[in-house]
């Protein structure tokens, strides 16, 4: 067995240490909690999609704004509100700035161009939503501020499995399983829990990968965020919006997110532009056409009148020296270093965009307004909620906020011990197993072997359909794999052991979409089901549920909570 | 692959094997100064390495197959 190398108490544990999940230490340490620990599987400084930057956060100012409704409408009637329940977008948005004159103030420049500027994601003429903000500093900031308030930082300890506890019929959770991969040997870490509050960020990985199909890692976003949402899942907890798919598109075929960083123009090869919306580069409005015609670069090239391209060679000098800036502010420079490297200039030439594989970004665990799941002192924020919408501003708002509620229940619960916790002892021993093992597949040959699945039995549409035949082949599949992956995986080390325990979440999360795709009898955005062609209006106002009650997988509508 | 470190340069504190987004080196000073890229399929190119190497020893090399497509902008403008 895997040795035990320490036992901790906390009265939050956050597991995930990125926007949301550090948001949400600071808030609990200043709303009282004496022990708030982070559970972190990179280093806090710099893991997350967050990495090393980003350059818009959702954000209502009244001065600018004028009504909250205003913006909150806009919102919600974009493709990126269609999955939100409007209570908490309203929430978040009525404490948007109140959390950017935090940032500032702890030293996040909120202010690049010296005052509040509204830029990108917008249409000519509306209001714009996203304020303009250099984000390269943030985590090292967060994570400042984090440790000044006595926040216990554990990198390198990714959570494995959370511990419950069943009390009335309701369930509440009480500890963590963390892995200790600090070192190649492993050890486990248990934490005795009053709450605990999930940042692990979206899931990706679950599909093959857009760009570079044998290159698993070269994705839009953080692909060491993968299948957190199955920890929410195993605990009984409630996922929503699992089967909408989530396609983010960007430069090809080097896979990043920030395409609204760019400012150029959608063309197609003739010069034309592929969206109404504006005909030159614009600095202040950006090209909305990649946000709102989602599936635009994957049309073209199966019409044959792509490919598309960015184009930014109608811009200024000016405008192309502050959107080299707003790169290095979103975290980019990667890209921007290929580009000096290989004498590419975005003056001077057009790149072509493409649409990445499908993520669950905003997609999985459901929150109440106060960011607390369905299982008691359980909480979520992040790209892993998935009513709530994905991005700085909503991880943010999710992460203080729920750090806050947390808090306050903290302080009215005294610890469990989890020790003996038989749930808990069976993963120890599986964990235990993958290592013991002399031969076997390895967590790679089950990932890709999941993402073969997903991408066959589960595409996201609109040129690739599902059907109930589709998906019902989809979860034999699923459980053959789930089968061999338990009884053949080995792992060699600590940080192969991680991977391995990502691929067992990976699985669980497949499954919650592939009921979740069966119970949608409808087409809606990304998910189109052949045998179901048309949106049903009834459920615009729904949210599909799916969870996990006595082993089986279980599924429900219910209302948006407006 | 992706990160390269300059082993003259490396001052073997270690800090890119420590803020890794994808736990891609092992540093073991004793057989070591210089970390080692033990997983590099696994980069994110994501660059922390190379923005926080205190000695400016490490770069990416990205993959031929991630390279970035694309054509003269005015190629564009002249078959409008």
């Amino acid at each position: 067995m895997i040795p035990v190398k320490a036992v901790l108490e906390a009265d939050l544990a956050v597991v995930g240490g990125g926007i949301g999940g550090l948001m949400a230490a600071i808030s609990a340490a200043e709303a009282g909690a004496e022990k708030v620990i982070v559970l972190e599987k990179a280093h806090v400084r710099r893991s997350g999609s967050g990495a090393t930057g980003n350059d818009h956060f959702r954000c209502f100012l009244p001065e600018y704004h004028k009504t909250l409704d205003s913006i909150l409408q806009q919102t919600l009637n974009s493709p990126i509100g269609m999955t939100r329940d409007p209570v908490i977008l309203r929430q978040s948005l009525e404490k948007s700035f109140e959390l950017v004159r935090m940032w500032e103030e702890w030293g996040i420049n909120m202010r690049p161009t010296g005052k509040y500027e509204f830029m990108g994601h917008a249409f000519p003429g509306r209001l714009r939503p996203s304020l303009k903000y250099d984000g390269r500093n943030q985590k090292a900031v967060l994570m400042t501020q984090a440790k000044k308030r006595g926040v216990r930082i554990f990198n390198h300890h990714p959570a494995l499995d959370l511990c419950v506890a069943e009390e009335d019929g309701a369930r509440r959770v009480t500890g963590v399983l963390a892995l200790d991969m600090s070192v190649p040997e492993p050890a486990f870490v248990l934490v005795r829990a009053k709450t605990v509050l999930l940042a692990t960020g979206l899931t990706h990985r679950m599909y093959l990968t857009g760009p570079t199909p044998a290159y698993m890692f070269n994705t839009s976003h953080c692909p060491n965020c993968a299948g957190g949402q199955a920890l929410a899942w195993r605990a009984g907890a409630r996922l929503v919006n699992m089967e909408i798919p989530y396609v983010h598109a960007g430069p090809k075929y080097f896979a990043r997110a920030g395409k609204a960083t760019w400012i150029g123009v959608y063309r197609y090869p003739d010069g034309r532009p592929v969206g109404p919306f504006i005909t030159r580069p614009d600095v202040v409005y950006g090209d909305i056409t990649g946000d709102v015609w989602n599936s635009a670069f994957t049309d073209v090239l199966l019409d044959g009148s792509g490919p598309v391209y960015q184009d930014c060679s109608g811009a200024s000098s000016e405008e192309l020296a502050f959107m080299r800036g707003a790169m290095f502010s979103e975290g980019l420079s990667a890209m921007v270093h290929y580009m000096d490297e290989h004498e590419l200039d975005p003056g001077k030439h057009a790149f072509e965009f493409m649409q990445y594989e499908p993520t669950f970004h905003g997609r999985g665990v459901e929150v109440k307004p106060d960011a607390e799941t369905s299982v008691s002192g359980l909480f979520a924020a992040g790209d892993m909620v998935g009513n709530g919408g994905a991005g700085i501003s909503p991880a943010a708002y999710l992460g203080w906020t729920g750090g806050e509620h947390a808090a306050k229940k903290a302080a009215v619960l005294s610890f469990t011990n989890i020790e003996d916790d038989p749930a808990l002892k069976e993963r120890m021993e599986l964990f235990s197993s993958f290592l013991k093992r002399e031969e076997g597949p390895d967590w790679k040959e089950a990932n890709f072997a999941l993402q073969q699945i997903m991408s066959d039995y589960a595409p996201a549409g609109p040129h690739r359909v599902r059907s109930a035949t589709l998906l019902r082949a989809g979860m034999e599949y699923l459980e053959q794999l789930r089968a061999e992956a338990f009884s053949h995986l080995r792992a060699g080390c600590s940080h192969t052991l991680m991977r391995t325990g990502e691929v067992l979440d990976l699985l669980d999360c497949a499954r919650a979409v592939l009921h979740a795709a069966l119970a949608r009898e409808e087409s809606r955005a990304g998910h189109r089901r052949s045998d179901f062609r048309f949106t049903n209006p009834l459920l615009n106002s729904r949210q599909l549920n799916v969870w996990l009650e006595g082993g089986e997988v279980k599924t429900g509508f219910r209302d948006k909570w407006m | 692959m992706p990160p390269v470190i300059d082993r003259e340069k490396c001052v073997g504190c270690g800090t890119c094997a420590d803020i890794c987004n994808s736990h891609i080196f092992l540093h073991e000073p004793d057989k070591d100064r210089v970390p080692r890229v033990r997983f590099p399929d696994e980069c994110w190119h994501c660059d922390s390495c190379v923005l926080d190497c205190p000695a400016g020893a490490v770069r990416l090399r990205i993959p031929l197959p991630f390279m970035m497509l694309h054509v003269a902008s005015e190629s564009l403008r002249r078959q409008s």
